[in-house]
């Protein structure tokens, strides 16, 4: 069991997983799956200092919860560093660029009503279209910014 | 009780994204570069699987099992904010090779980068609601109180 999951999951069998959940939080909850709406929640709980988080709460909860268990059946992944981050820079930049990256994900999250998991994957499986906008607006941007940083520092990979 | 079903949820989404390496900044970048196409595979299978699941639960037209609400799936019409906060969300997410389901699973492994990434997310939370309630404000002030709330 332990090689089954120490190494990467076929596509085909961890998307339709995936692809499952959205489904699961919408047919018991009437729910639209999502992470940014999680880290608001325990955000304005914690603010509040209270901890009677909502089901997103929770729900991220359970996301970290889920991927402690991965690493526990897996083994995790090894080594210390933070992909092309690490490979290109000294550790001090590559904090404040994961800052500033984390800056740029909250704002934009929450000023487009979703992230990759409640645009990307619940709001185009509901077949709203200001998800599939927003989709393909983070998709191009993310690939041409990727594409930008490979040319003038290497894939880092 | 609809807290606990949305934990259990999460837990299979967590470990899904764990499995699938998600969490590992190196499989993203390497999907948004073409040099492995996983990522895409990924998004497509999950999307359209979600997709099939959503539109039968929507013709089917039955309540929710847990919370007993009708089940409605929101569709909303593309605004300005969609791009915009979309086009700041793709910058953040080729730059830091995470988005902020993996940035918890990162967390969940123990992978103390996800720290810097999660301290920017609160940060920048924080600063999408103050500029709300500043909105809020200033709509208050400057039209009549029938008029706010109509956005």
């Amino acid at each position: 069991m332990r090689e089954t999951f120490a190494s990467q999951a076929p596509w085909y069998v961890a998307g339709p997983l995936l692809g499952l959940c959205v489904i699961a939080v919408l047919a018991l909850l009437n729910g639209r799956l999502g992470v940014v709406g999680g880290f608001s929640d325990v955000v304005d709980r914690v603010s509040e200092r209270s901890l009677r988080l909502g089901w997103k709460g929770t729900f991220l909860v359970g996301l970290v919860g889920g991927s402690l268990l991965w690493a526990l059946v897996s083994g995790g992944r090894t080594g210390d560093g933070y992909g092309w981050l690490t490979e290109t820079f000294s550790a001090p930049f590559v904090a404040l660029a994961l800052l500033v990256a984390g800056v740029c994900i909250g704002v934009g999250a929450k000023t487009a009503g979703g992230c990759t998991a409640g645009n990307g994957l619940s709001g185009n499986a509901f077949g709203s279209r200001a998800a599939l906008v927003a989709t393909l607006t983070f998709m191009a941007v993310a690939v041409g910014v990727s594409f930008v940083t490979k040319w003038i520092w290497g894939a880092g990979l | 009780m609809t807290r606990l079903v949305a934990a259990l949820v999460g837990v299979v989404f967590g470990f899904t994204l764990a499995w699938s390496g998600m969490s590992d900044p190196d499989v993203i970048r390497a999907g948004l570069i073409f040099e492995d196409l996983y990522l895409f595979w990924f998004f497509f299978a999950a999307m359209a699987t979600a997709f099939v699941g959503v539109q039968i639960l929507r013709r089917a037209n039955v309540r929710a099992l847990v919370t007993r609400e009708r089940i409605t799936p929101e569709t909303l019409r593309p605004e300005r904010r969609h791009v915009g906060g979309s086009i700041l969300f793709g910058l953040g997410w080729a730059i830091s090779a995470a988005c902020p389901g993996p940035v918890a699973a990162q967390l969940g492994q123990g992978i103390l980068w996800s720290l810097a990434t999660i301290a920017g997310i609160v940060i920048g939370l924080t600063l999408h609601a103050a500029r709300e309630r500043g909105r809020e404000t200033a709509k208050a002030g400057t039209r009549p109180a029938s008029a706010v709330g109509i956005e």
